[in-house]
């Protein structure tokens, strides 16, 4: 097994009177066990000059790295918006399926869970046609 | 405005042949903006009862189309215990105990009208505790949300 940590820190010393703290770190474990994940796709990344919807990750694909994604297992995504923030207008919409999860700005990033069902993909769609990247992990299992 | 910054380290030493770092940072902006943070936050810790899919974070048409960040975690020590995160009917997937989320939420689907209406199809962030009781703790930063008028007003 491997040990792969995932750590957040927000924080903010102006949103409330007194000052915000939180932290956190998780080990990416297996469903249900203290067993490590061992897969992932590793860090890649992806440029793209479209404002249409985009397929990140296909899952229940036949063939390839999704396919080995267990359905309903406690796999992680992380993704980022690497490009400059610009003037602020300009984002990614990441969705799963047609659903939008949220919008991901210049600098952006997240991480979530994926139950990475049948035709539950990963999606994005960008705001305009400006180049933009995105990098992108999944730790499965 | 505030400045709130989150970020993320991602480590392994064993994961790949070398080493995984892999660490990024960002500030929580008001859309459309360089430098105007996000300046409301909802910071909450919940127990979370099995068996029933229940809205964590409602719906709101002033969430719409806007910059919003949700963090979630999940408490619990036991293993098995888990949650399942959805949006509308899609699930997105599970928090065993210990995991954490964060993800921009976009208030995009129809069903706006009213933050008080729990039907229809709304982009409320639904939580469903399997195994046992949840405790989370979860917070939504935002520019804003639809207040509820008293009943009673």
């Amino acid at each position: 097994m491997a040990t792969t940590t995932a750590a957040i820190t927000l924080t903010s010393t102006d949103i409330m009177d007194s000052p915000l703290s939180i932290s956190n770190t998780s080990t990416l474990y297996t469903a249900g066990t203290n067993t490590g994940l061992v897969e992932t796709t590793g860090l890649a990344r992806k440029k793209f000059a479209s404002s249409g919807n985009i397929i990140l990750l296909d899952a229940g694909l036949a063939g390839g790295v999704a396919q080995d994604v267990t359905e309903d297992g406690a796999n992680k995504v992380f993704i980022r918006n690497i490009n400059a923030r610009g003037d602020g207008s300009k984002f990614v919409n990441i969705l799963l399926a047609a659903v939008e999860i949220g919008r991901l700005y210049g600098g952006d990033w997240m991480l979530i869970p994926w139950s990475a069902a049948d035709g539950k993909d990963i999606e994005f769609t960008a705001s305009d046609t400006t180049e933009t990247i995105l990098e992108y992990m999944v730790f499965y299992e | 405005m505030a400045t709130t910054t989150a970020a993320i380290t991602l480590t392994s030493s064993d994961l790949l042949t070398n080493a995984l770092a892999l660490s990024a940072s960002m500030t929580l902006y008001q859309h459309g903006t360089t430098a105007t943070g996000l300046d409301e936050v909802n910071y909450h810790r919940a127990n979370i009862p099995t068996g029933t899919n229940f809205d964590l974070i409602q719906d709101s048409a002033a969430l719409s189309e806007d910059a919003s960040y949700v963090y979630i975690c999940v408490k619990n020590t036991d293993v098995t215990d888990y949650v399942i995160i959805s949006i509308n009917a899609e699930v997105i997937g599970r928090l065993y105990a210990g995991d954490w989320a964060f993800f921009p939420w976009d208030n995009d689907l129809t069903d706006t009208q009213s933050v008080s209406d729990q039907t229809g199809n709304d982009s409320s962030i639904e939580i469903t505790a399997v195994t046992h009781e949840a405790v989370i703790e979860y917070a939504l930063f935002h520019n804003g949300e639809t207040l509820v008028t008293a009943a009673d007003s």
